[in-house]
């Protein structure tokens, strides 16, 4: 077993809050990723969580038990430290073994499982080296492995595949879900990659300057992002986010911006958008989300009009920076696009691809139907 | 449609490789001089206060001499060092060098790591206190320290004495005499080894001690296991310093208070050399028994150095 639930936690330093009341209920054998910019709190709170440092505020509850106050080898959870804190005068094979040793587990038995976590985790060559014999991708396995050496309740595990070149970090990605999947230990996973969190977790939690932003499985996330920093974050490249003004005009729900013209309801005019009334909004749409188009569209059709700035080539795929208002669009499209800077263009969109998001709290705008009438086909922003 | 496949060209190798041209001469000389520059005082001050002595003492330890301006100087060829190792004081005065050594290891090494470790956790204005506390004996000059310890040690009507409730006569007894020795001067070096004990444990990164605890190992443990061999390069130089300062720090005890007695009990190689040289005034004999210590304790020294290399772990 193991559910954590965070209740208002808190930790300041100072005048710094590095966490700042969370609340967070992670039920047993939850795969939950913490993801954030660098310096949002993902690390305090995870040693909040471990009790390697007490909360200024709030508690913390493993299986209904308040451990706020519990020493952390009572809590019974295993981590693996950013700065993988391996013991450094310790081989690797003793590093991978600590924990059992401390459990007094016959020495047989112990090697055992060394050898197992070792092959695992393609660790088997460097059993006799000491960590600063190894690279740092190699000494983020050990940490793993000291780790999963274990049965805890949850595992704690803070940025494990920083260090991994790309195709390391891809395979250890697997053999991490394989291994939650076998295991069905709950995780607290802390990163600041996407592709990871995106790829693992069964719900992310988004935080900024030490608050909760947004929680939700990895789809939510990313097509129903809540924030205007949450839309900022995920994607890559990030959500287009332009200023615009969102306006009722001849029974039609219109954005428009310098460059942009889209209606949310295409087709006929209806009653449905009464009581929409003129605001400032964040217009937002992904760069897979727009398309080349020649202007010869359905009327309404949301459109963006531009001049290509610059072309960039990532391989599979290009993208093109476009310049559209006084703002900057990204577009992104297989490779080639047949786009040269300097050209002007037109890029088109579905109504069901734009998001809005107000523009003074940031946060989503979403499509609510008066209760009186039952409109069909609402779209999704 | 006719053609054929050829393979696309390898990155093209540089047929003949320019290396760039070296510096001149004089120009390396004048840039790799500085670090030297700046050595010259300290090697200076080497070479005329330890190494000319050091010279003048191996030349010495071939001639008989009373140290008298007045009287020449005989040579003898290697007869000092034939009588040294001759000497039954000699035998006597290396066995309690080590023994009182090994006595002292306990106050420089064991109880300093035993007050660090226990009090590591003590912190803000205690920690001050209790490290001004134990550090103050280290600033008490040995001679007045010993003049002090004299007083205390004084049988009946002494400190010491009175507070046991139990007469002992501390200096002309040798048990006690050896054992006021070895604790007067453990008594001085305290308070210094336990604040380089602590200095040692505040170099050992907190991450460990908490990757420890979330590993579940208990407190003796994260102590025996991780804790002291990461510490252990810091013991071995209080080893170290003790084994190769003893001598000097406790001559100034046993010159206050026992004089080397009674019957030679706290006589140690030092005190041995300086009664031979300064009181017998047989010079090139002390001189040849100054060089024998050099030598051994420079082969101990050096056996230290290459142990604590060994436990020394970079840490990433
Ligand atoms: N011991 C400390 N004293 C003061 N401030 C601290 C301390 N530890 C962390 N902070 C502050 O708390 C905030 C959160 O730090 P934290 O280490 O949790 O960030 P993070 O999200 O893990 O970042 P990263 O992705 O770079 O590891 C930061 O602003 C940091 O400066
Ligand atoms: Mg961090």
């Amino acid at each position: 077993m193991g559910r954590i639930e965070l209740d208002g936690l808190t930790r300041k330093y100072g005048d710094v809050v590095a966490v700042d009341g969370i609340d967070l209920d992670i039920a047993d054998g939850e795969f939950l990723v913490l993801l954030g910019p660098s310096g949002c709190g993902k690390s305090t709170l995870l040693r909040l969580v471990a009790g390697l440092i007490p909360p200024t505020g709030g508690r913390v509850l493993l299986d209904g038990e308040d451990i706020t106050h519990a020493a952390p080898a009572r809590r019974d959870l295993a981590m693996v430290f950013q700065s993988y804190a391996l013991y450094p005068h310790l081989t690797v094979a003793r590093n991978i073994g600590f924990p059992l040793r401390a459990a007094r587990l016959p020495r047989a038995q112990v090697r055992r499982r060394v050898a197992e976590v070792a092959d695992l985790l393609e660790l088997g060559a460097l059993l006799d080296r000491r960590p600063r014999e190894l690279s740092g991708g190699q000494r983020q396995r050990v940490a793993v492995g000291r780790a999963i050496i274990r049965d805890p309740r949850a595992f704690l595990m803070d940025e494990p595949l920083s260090n991994l070149d790309a195709r390391l970090r891809q395979s250890t990605r697997a053999q991490f879900r394989t291994l939650h999947e076998r295991l069905g230990t709950t995780v607290l996973y802390v990163t600041h990659d996407q592709v990871e969190a995106l790829s693992l977790a069964t719900r992310i939690a988004m935080l900024d300057g030490g608050r909760l932003e947004q929680v939700g499985t990895p789809t939510e996330i990313f097509d129903q992002p809540a924030s205007v920093f949450v839309a900022g974050f995920l994607g890559s490249p990030p959500m287009n986010l332009l200023p615009a003004r969102l306006e009722n005009l001849d029974g039609r729900v219109r954005v428009r911006a310098d460059g942009i013209e889209a209606d949310l309801r295409p087709g006929e005019p209806d009653g449905s958008v009464e009581g929409v009334e003129a605001r400032d909004v964040v217009f937002g749409v992904r760069p897979e989300h727009l398309r080349l188009t020649d202007g010869t569209g359905r009327a309404g059709t949301p459109v963006l009009r531009g001049v290509v700035r610059a072309v960039e080539n990532l391989g599979a795929e290009e993208v093109a920076q476009c310049a559209v208002g006084g703002e900057t669009v990204q577009f992104r499209g297989a490779r080639p696009l047949g786009l040269a800077p300097g050209q002007p263009v037109q890029l088109a969109t579905a109504p069901d691809h734009i998001h809005l998001f107000d523009r003074g709290s940031g946060r989503r705008l979403v499509w609510r139907p008066h209760p009186a009438r039952t409109a069909p086909a609402t779209p999704r922003a | 449609m006719t053609g054929t496949f050829v393979e696309v060209a390898a990155v093209p190798r540089p047929r003949a490789v320019v290396t760039a041209q070296r510096p001149a001469l004089a120009r390396r000389a004048v840039r790799a001089l500085p670090p030297y520059l700046f050595l010259l005082p300290a090697v200076g001050a080497l070479v005329v206060w330890t190494y000319r002595p050091l010279g003048a003492a191996l030349n010495l330890s071939f001639f008989s001499w009373n140290l008298l301006p007045t009287t020449p100087k005989e040579y003898v060829g290697l007869d000092n060092y034939r009588r040294l190792i001759d000497l039954p004081e000699l035998r006597n005065a290396l066995w309690l060098t080590v023994a009182m050594t090994g006595a002292l290891l306990l106050f420089t090494v064991v109880l300093p790591t035993v007050v660090a470790l226990w009090t590591s956790a003590l912190g803000g204005r205690g920690r001050a206190v209790y490290g001004a506390l134990i550090f103050a004996p280290v600033l008490v000059p040995p001679v007045a320290g010993a003049a002090l310890w004299q007083w205390m040690l004084d049988p009946r009507s002494g400190a010491v004495d009175r507070v046991l409730g139990h007469p002992i006569n501390w200096i002309h007894e040798v048990r006690p005499a050896q054992i006021a020795i070895v604790v007067i001067t453990g008594w001085h070096l305290l308070g210094f080894a336990v604040l380089v004990v602590a200095a040692g444990l505040s170099g050992i990164d907190d991450e460990y001690r908490a990757a420890a605890l979330l590993d579940r190992a208990s407190r003796w443990q994260i102590t025996r296991w991780i804790v002291l061999p990461l510490l252990s390069p810091t013991l071995v130089f209080l080893a170290l310093m003790t084994i190769l300062m003893s001598g000097q720090l406790t001559f100034p005890l046993i010159d206050t208070l026992t004089q080397g007695g009674p019957d030679s009990q706290t006589t140690n190689v030092y005190y041995l050399l300086w009664e031979y040289g300064f009181q017998n005034f047989d010079t090139g004999f002390a001189s040849a028994a100054g060089l024998l210590f050099f030598a051994a304790f420079g082969l101990v020294a050096l056996a230290l150095i290459r142990l604590s290399d060994r436990l020394t772990f970079h840490d990433s």
